[in-house]
């Protein structure tokens, strides 16, 4: 949901009638950009944001000047995560305007999924666990490049994406879906949690393998405003943080897609001891090329294709999430030993299936 | 035809509900109108002279039994028994209350219908050929695509504030049967180079006070593509069309002033940017679109229908029907036929509460239960067993539809103007009329053939005077009524503006003075050329002549 | 002479401002006003957006409309000058 904020807000602030040129300069130089209607019928500003937002702004956006309720979703849609109401604006003609209608047909740049993706989503209730199964068989032996290929064949119409954290082992996973497809859509959770230098790498790697869509996925604003409003929930309750920050947005990002790319390998935890190439998770397809691999396997890969690495990994870092929750490890610790560290979890919720979540 | 499934039904609804929302706090004084009234237009609600008008959506002019009765229950229900085809295939009620349009809205939602976007800055009603999926020469039926474009362009996000409107028409023939190039953006299904379907794209085509005629941008973007090719231009246009003059705000005008290299490589640059892969048609949901305009179940017949002979020779009327409102068909032993809505001496559009009935009737019964909306203010029953025509022609008789004029001089193209219309400078309808009971006798508008004539009762343009062979614009002069007559437009693949002949002629003159025009034409027609070949031919000189010649005699 | 006109915003109806400025439906019995008058009353129904909706000045003579619009306002006044396909007339 779009969130509504009183009194002025700060940061770079711009007219809606301003060129698009000096937007892009503008935004480029902050993480909060306002732009300001001059009036509610100069739907510039809609363009604006969705630009912004395709190239790559992922700051805050925030709508202020003259602009109506009955405007929510179109700002919502386009890219703007909340608006600067006018002093005297009724708070809940934006709420009620701002949830007026339950889907939309067109893509935009907001993350729910589309009514085109949720009817092929209904209709393509294929036999998944079947198809796993068979992927599984038929890709007994071969390597992680062809797994991948064997789940993007077009006969199968599946409608694919990766996620990825960006992190220390990440770059073998997204170098074999750039060589295979550099445009499926790649997730990453922006937690906005993350290491800097995490931030850094995922542009660099992005630019280094020509992945021309990876797509950066928020908390929903309200969401946090209610839950964590002082950035601090992982202190008192880390299940709930990842919950706000990670699980609920992954899923919004990925309705529209019923088969995902993951880099999960069987050695990372546990937890993953059991894992396939191919497995379904709540009606979705779960594609790891990279099940069997080990710490070596990716150690050689990144070496052999002389690939960035994640700056982290130098100082002890082997498995990167949020700042709060990550630590190096030494030698001798699993990789993931660094994650939620002195809690009782392994895993943030995003791998898990929902119903074992609520147990 | 296409069917609502749960998420198109909940749309309508929601924006029913929306709607009822916003008239609410209008009433309440929470909107201003000026604040209130993008809104309203934005569902089709004009505040025009009298009372509101509201202008109900039909998608590419497509439409079945049950709407159609449903549009004969509002009618009658909330208006006075009648409506008004428009030139953009969609259908006009004169008088509803503001207070009565949520209820309106709502029975419209039944039936699968709405009035999104029939009116506003956005993005309008798609039109297209009123004979696709029946016309003998088409490559593909267009319906699905303007189907997806309908579906993406309801509610944009980014293109519901628009500079001024926005107007798309999609053909699947070379013959333009939806003046394609008269559109803002106009697309003609070709092959493209893999063989698979792509689009030729015109941009900056559209009527109103400075008329342009569409420019090819794209000779074959792949259909896949499509969306985000249109969101490339849409983008172009909303970040660089102009907004501090409403006469200049189309996007005519930004491709007239930057040139079309100029804006192509802007429509590059951002569809360079785009996200192509979200935009990207789902395969499966073009294909479930697709299935619903499967050709209906055509018998096999023979070519030749007796039954339709016989009546050719029995019934010279019948005949004349024939000639002039049956067209061809894609299968043998059917044909496409024109009920047409211009009555001799009527009003241009209007179809009468019974009338929408009757027609809703004869299509269930004759029609596979289709309906199709031209542009030419004409319904047309598209798929018709020739067996069936002579029966149909006595029905169509009986409820006053069967006018057999259809392309001819009296089936004029005219707007509701200064009878209705609160933009109207002068009337169109008594003018309109006052000509089709000079041109009555059909023998003389058979002798003439097809021919065109437009009016508008403003500059801008709803009865589409530029690109009639003869145009008709009304013109205000110190509080008088006055038109200026054009020779020569054409809105078809050969596009072109009508020349503007003379000095504007008071009310009464402009009967006999297009009388005299085509006169000359019979005068001086080499042999089997239409009236628009002839003016292209000879130009506008010889009409100017016939059309001045009395008047200025008179004034001498 | 002026008079004052708009339409109603629940049916959008021709009304004039008569007499105590209330809506009135026929513009015979419009308030004939002099110039100033009539934007003083102007601004008063302006000021009641429920009811008038675009409210203007009209030029009259009596209560025949006079100004440049003249034929516009009085096609407002008594309706569309035309019928429709059948009926022959508009109620």
């Amino acid at each position: 949901m779009l969130q509504t904020l009183e009194g002025v807000q700060n940061g770079p602030r711009l007219s809606v009638t301003t060129p698009l040129d000096e937007v892009e300069a503008a935004a480029a130089a902050t993480d909060v950009l306002v732009l300001e209607f001059d009036a509610f019928r100069d739907g510039r500003g809609f363009s604006l944001a969705a630009v912004l937002r395709e190239r790559g702004y992922a700051g805050r956006l925030i709508a202020a000047g003259k602009v109506l309720p009955d405007q929510a979703r179109h700002l919502r849609r386009s890219g703007f995560d909340a608006v600067e109401l006018a002093p005297g604006a009724d708070a809940a003609a934006w709420d009620r305007m701002g949830q007026a209608f339950s889907g939309s047909y067109q893509p935009a740049v907001d993350p729910a999924p589309t009514i085109w993706q949720r009817r092929r989503a209904a209709s393509n209730d294929p036999d998944l666990q079947g198809l796993a199964d068979r992927l599984n068989r038929e890709t007994a032996g071969k390597d992680a490049s062809e797994i991948l290929k064997a789940a993007l064949d077009p006969a199968l119409g599946l409608r694919v994406g990766a996620i990825s954290s960006f992190g220390a082992e990440s770059a073998a996973l997204l170098h074999i879906v750039a060589e295979t497809d550099r445009d499926v859509p790649v997730v990453f959770l922006e937690t906005g949690q993350h290491f800097l230098q995490t931030l850094s790498y995922r542009t660099q790697l992005t630019k280094a393998l020509g992945l021309t869509d990876v797509r950066l996925v928020t908390p929903d604003a309200n969401e946090k405003a209610t839950l964590d409003a002082r950035d601090d929930l992982w202190r008192t309750d880390a299940d709930a943080c990842c919950d706000l920050r990670k699980v609920r947005p992954l899923a919004r990002a990925t309705a529209g897609f019923n088969a995902v790319i993951t880099g999960r390998k069987r050695y990372q935890a546990a937890t993953r001891a059991q894992l396939k190439p191919f497995e379904v998770l709540d009606g979705v397809l779960r594609i790891n090329p990279l099940a069997d691999w080990d710490a070596d396997d990716v150690e050689a890969w990144l070496e052999a294709h002389d690939l960035p690495r994640h700056p982290l990994v130098e100082q002890g870092y082997r498995s990167i999430g949020c700042w709060p929750c990550t630590r190096a490890v030494q030698d001798d610790e699993e990789a993931r030993a660094g994650r939620w560290s002195g809690m009782d979890k392994v895993e943030c919720g995003i791998h898990l299936g929902r119903r074992q979540v609520a147990a | 035809m296409y069917r609502y499934d749960e998420f198109d039904h909940a749309l309508v609804r929601e924006r029913v509900e929306e709607f009822s929302d916003q008239v609410a706090r209008r009433a309440s004084g929470a909107l201003t109108e000026d604040e209130f009234k993008p809104l309203r237009l934005m569902n089709g609600v004009y505040l025009q002279l009298h009372a509101y008008m509201l202008r109900v959506a039909i998608p590419y002019g497509t439409v079945n039994s049950r709407q159609m009765r449903q549009l004969a229950h509002i009618a009658r229900a909330y208006d006075k028994g009648y409506g008004h085809f428009t030139t953009r295939t969609n259908i006009q009620y004169n008088w509803p209350a503001l207070t009565d349009l949520p209820a309106i809205l709502s029975d419209l939602a039944d039936v699968e219908m709405h009035a999104i976007q029939t009116s506003g800055n956005c993005i309008r009603n798609t039109t297209t050929d009123v004979f696709a999926g029946a016309a003998d020469d088409e490559i593909e039926d267009p319906r699905p695509w303007c189907e997806i474009i309908r579906q993406w362009s309801t509610i944009h996000p980014e293109f519901s504030f628009l500079p001024r409107k926005f107007k798309i028409a999609v053909i699947g023939a070379e013959k333009d049967r939806a003046a394609i190039r008269t559109h803002d953006v106009g697309l003609q299904i070709v092959k493209g180079e893999d063989g698979g379907t792509a689009f030729r794209v015109f941009v900056g085509g559209g009527q109103g006070r400075l008329p342009h005629i569409g420019q090819e941008i794209a000779s074959a973007v792949p259909a896949a593509d499509l969306l985000a090719y249109l969101t490339a231009i849409l983008r172009a246009w909303n970040l660089l069309g102009r907004r501090d003059n409403i006469h200049k705000a189309r996007i005519k005008i930004l491709v007239a002033s930057v040139g079309l290299e100029a804006f192509r490589e802007e429509v590059d640059k951002h569809y360079a940017t785009l996200r192509h892969e979200d935009l990207r048609i789902p395969e499966k949901e073009a294909e479930r679109i697709k299935a619903y305009f499967a050709p209906p179940p055509f018998e096999d017949l023979p070519k030749a229908s007796a039954p339709f002979d016989r009546a050719l020779l029995a019934d010279p009327d019948f005949a004349r029907f024939a000639r002039n409102n049956v067209r061809r068909h894609r299968k043998a032993g059917y044909a496409s036929v024109v009920v047409s809505l211009k009555p001799l001496g009527g009003v241009p559009g209007d179809i009468t509460a019974d009338q929408m009935d009757a027609v809703a009737d004869l299509a269930e019964r004759y029609a596979f239960d289709e309906l199709r909306a031209a542009y030419e203010q004409n319904l047309v029953l598209p798929h018709v067993k020739l067996d069936d025509v002579p029966t149909l022609w006595r029905a169509l008789r009986e409820a006053g539809l069967a006018t057999a004029n259809a392309d001819l001089a009296t089936d004029v193209i005219a707007c509701p103007g200064l009878d209705y219309c609160s933009l109207a400078n002068a009337r169109s309808i008594p003018v309109a009329q006052a000509l089709s009971k000079r041109l009555a006798d059909m023998d003389y508008q058979e002798r003439l053939g097809p021919v065109r004539i437009n009016m508008s009762g403003c500059i801008n343009a709803c009865g589409h005077h530029h690109v009639g062979h003869i145009g008709v614009l009304g013109v205000d002069r110190k509080g008088e009524e006055y038109y200026q007559i054009t020779v020569g437009g054409s809105p078809d693949e050969q596009a072109a503006l009508g020349d503007i002949v003379g000095k504007s002629l008071p009310a009464d003159e402009v009967a006999p003075a297009i009388q005299r025009t085509l006169d000359r034409y019979l005068e001086i027609r080499a042999e089997g050329e239409r009236f628009i070949d002839t003016v292209r031919r000879v130009g506008p000189d010889p009409f100017r002549d016939a059309i001045y010649e009395t008047l200025d005699a008179a004034n001498a | 002479m002026k008079i004052v006109t708009a339409n109603r915003l629940s049916d959008g109806r021709v009304i004039y401002a008569g007499v105590g400025s209330q809506p009135v439906e026929g513009i015979d019995q419009a308030s004939v006003l002099d110039e100033t008058t009539a934007e003083i009353v102007l601004a008063e129904v302006a000021g009641r957006p429920d009811i008038f909706v675009n409210p203007y000045l009209v030029e009259v003579q009596g209560h025949v409309p006079s100004g440049r619009d003249r034929l516009k306002e009085r096609i407002r006044s008594a309706g569309p000058t035309v019928g429709h396909s059948v009926a022959g007339g508009v109620g």
